[in-house]
């Protein structure tokens, strides 16, 4: 029988994130309260970080792809590109909604328009939004997939930009809570779950970009047959 | 030695996913006209376009007058002479009157001219104070073929002249005084090149290539063009042509204002500009929203452009398209102005200054956007405006600061 890689590690990174979340809700220890204004809400920070690191990754192969395109017109960048816009708005859409959910319970208002670190984010999973409604509005071809790709290279600049701007112009998102010096630490029963939130997060895109990968390939294959068909080729 | 006009060097053009043109090399000198002819689907379009600098190679190179204008690596300049271009979707401004069409080609020519003479050939005369909009599909294809031959018309030195299906839709007799013309031009020392099906055109010809071979071709001599223009001084086309597009439609009124007053309506609606007079920031949010609206709605311009595919036609000819700048900048201060008087009472001129900025800037931006994806085939089915949010970041600094003023 043929292992279906995708398949696989979606399940794996699937069942990774439940179990984060349950250790989140109900092992993990509870943070000061003087640390969190809602120091229950805190507790969506297991989902809303892991979900954040793995759109990043998205967002990096999402510019790996529309570079390959680019400038070696890679019939495998283009899929890549494809599955990396997928996994940045499925990713991107969790991160934006558990900080919504969480920014409610703590600061009182769900989004503020002059927080950097929000903006840049919430325009990235915009960007990843824009790629793949775009891509369906339209029949694939050079034109398509070179406007496309090239918003994935520029886009991939808002990526530097959302990871220093809690470092540089602090408004309202709080700093790193790994990677950000001292008052960055975290206890290690808290990294523990962070770090499983993580992988899980990440071998579930690992699977969704295999499988979209694919997809995109099938859909190629197609495309090819009936332009034979029509005897285009 | 006539001069070379245009010359296609290893070009190679992908559409779609297939390449239509691969490697494909043409040279046109003055006095010849080459005639592209094959079946549906065969690339002729692809090749006039490519000459006209609008498709993106994947390698080549085109010359006009041995200058670069494009290339493969997507540099674009603009040619050191104005070119005749008729493309097949016409490229016309249907809000424009025939006469500001074909005025508007003879100022890209650096030039003026009477067009009676070339209109009443046509038998389109006694329509030119009509918008092309009213015109039948035939009479407005007479148009574009007229703006594709006008630059030679007018000029007295050789020049570039491209036609993509100009006999589509032309009964026999407009087919006769285009077959003059073109010889006439031709004889002229003008090089043209035309994409066409009819075969009565091929007599015009002094080459047949049907994209794989060139076939000499013996065409009718006949007295050469008599060039009808006087050269004049055109700066600042664009924006002028911009300004025109608005203030002969009021595009920018429909679309731009009208959001901008709906916004102050909503705005009134909901608050009671005295009873929040302690909030400055939100005041001022207030205030400056209309001018954030006025750029958010989009430059009516380029909307305006999309249609006929004139804003291909537009950057083939110059370096920018028409814009609304101006309106948008202006626009900007008199709302604001506007909703200065409504939510404070007072009158800042730098404030004032600073909507119109916020005006000209939004405009800018989203027309940047727009413009990022012209080269799709449904242009407006694409969610380009889902980047937009970008703006607001800096639209609430803008706002936090005027309240400091």
């Amino acid at each position: 029988m043929r292992v279906r890689h995708g398949e696989v590690l979606l399940a794996s990174g699937f069942t990774g994130i439940m179990i984060t979340l349950f250790l989140a809700l109900k092992w993990a220890p509870s943070v000061s309260i003087d640390a969190f204004a809602s120091p229950a809400a805190q507790r969506i920070f297991y989902w809303h970080v892991p979900s954040a690191w793995a759109a990043f990754i998205a967002f990096s192969v999402l510019f790996l792809g529309s570079a390959l395109w680019v400038f070696k017109r890679s019939a495998f960048g283009w899929r890549l590109h494809v599955a990396g816009s997928e996994a940045s708005l499925a990713c991107g859409l969790m991160a934006v909604w558990s900080g919504c959910v969480w920014g409610a319970a703590e600061w009182g208002t769900p989004w503020d328009w002059t927080d950097v670190r929000l903006n840049t984010f919430g325009l990235l999973t915009l960007l990843a939004l824009f790629l793949v409604l775009g891509r369906q509005s339209q029949p694939d071809g050079v034109e398509s997939r070179d406007t496309f790709s090239t918003f994935g290279l520029y886009g991939f600049v808002l990526v530097p930009i959302t990871y220093i701007a809690t470092r540089i112009w602090q408004i309202r998102h709080p700093g790193p809570v790994i990677g950000g010096g001292e008052e960055s630490s975290l206890s290690s029963d808290m990294g523990l779950v962070l770090l499983l939130g993580a992988i899980s997060f990440t071998i579930l895109i690992a699977g969704h970009m295999v499988m979209s990968a694919r997809i995109t390939e099938y859909e190629q294959r197609l495309e090819r047959l009936q332009n034979k068909v029509d005897g285009r080729i | 030695m006539a001069d070379t006009l245009l010359e296609l060097e290893g070009v190679t053009i992908r559409r779609g996913i297939d390449i239509v043109l691969s490697n494909f090399n043409l040279s046109l000198k003055g006095g010849q006209c080459v005639i592209l002819h094959g079946e549906n689907g065969s690339g002729k379009s692809t090749v006039i376009e490519a000459s006209a600098r609008l498709l993106p190679m994947e390698k080549g190179e085109v010359r006009h007058h041995l200058s670069m204008v494009h290339d493969h690596q997507g540099r674009r300049k603009s040619p050191k002479f104005p070119f005749g271009l008729t493309l097949q979707s016409n490229g016309l401004v249907p809000s424009q009157t025939i006469q500001q069409h074909l005025e508007t080609v003879c100022a890209i020519s650096q030039s003026s001219c009477d067009l009676t003479p070339i209109l009443e050939s046509y038998g389109l005369s006694h329509r030119r104070h009509d918008k092309i909009a009213h015109l039948s599909g035939g009479q407005q294809r007479k148009v574009s073929v007229i703006s594709g031959l006008i630059p030679a018309m007018l000029s007295e030195t050789p020049r570039l002249i491209l036609l993509d299906e100009p006999d589509s839709g032309l009964d026999d007799s407009s087919i006769d005084v285009l077959k003059t013309h073109i010889n006439q031009l031709r004889s002229a020392g003008h090089g043209i090149l035309i994409a066409t099906h009819d075969e009565r055109l091929f007599e015009c010809s002094t080459s047949l290539h049907d994209l794989k071979k060139e076939t000499k071709n013996e065409p009718e001599s006949c007295e050469p063009w008599t060039h009808i223009g006087n050269r004049v001084k055109n700066s600042f086309l664009t924006t002028k042509m911009g300004w025109k597009y608005n203030a002969s439609t009021l595009i920018s009124i429909q679309r731009n204002w009208l959001a901008s007053l709906i916004v102050i309506g909503a705005l009134l609606a909901l608050v009671e500009p005295l009873s929040i007079d302690d909030q400055q920031i939100l005041l001022m949010g207030f205030v400056l929203a209309p001018a954030f609206t006025i750029g958010l709605v989009g430059d009516s311009v380029t909307s305006m452009l999309k249609e006929q595919r004139a804003i291909d036609w537009w950057r083939a000819q110059v370096h920018s398209i028409p814009n609304s700048n101006v309106e948008s900048f202006l626009s900007g201060i008199i709302l604001t102005i506007f909703s200065m008087q409504i939510f404070l009472q007072t009158f800042d001129w730098r404030i004032i200054l600073i909507g119109g900025v916020i005006g000209i800037v939004t405009t800018f931006c989203l027309r940047f956007l727009e413009l990022s994806t012209i080269r799709l085939t449904r242009t407006n089915a694409v969610f380009i405006r889902l980047l937009t949010p970008i703006l607001i970041l800096p639209w609430a600094m803008v706002v936090e600061y005027c309240a400091t003023l």
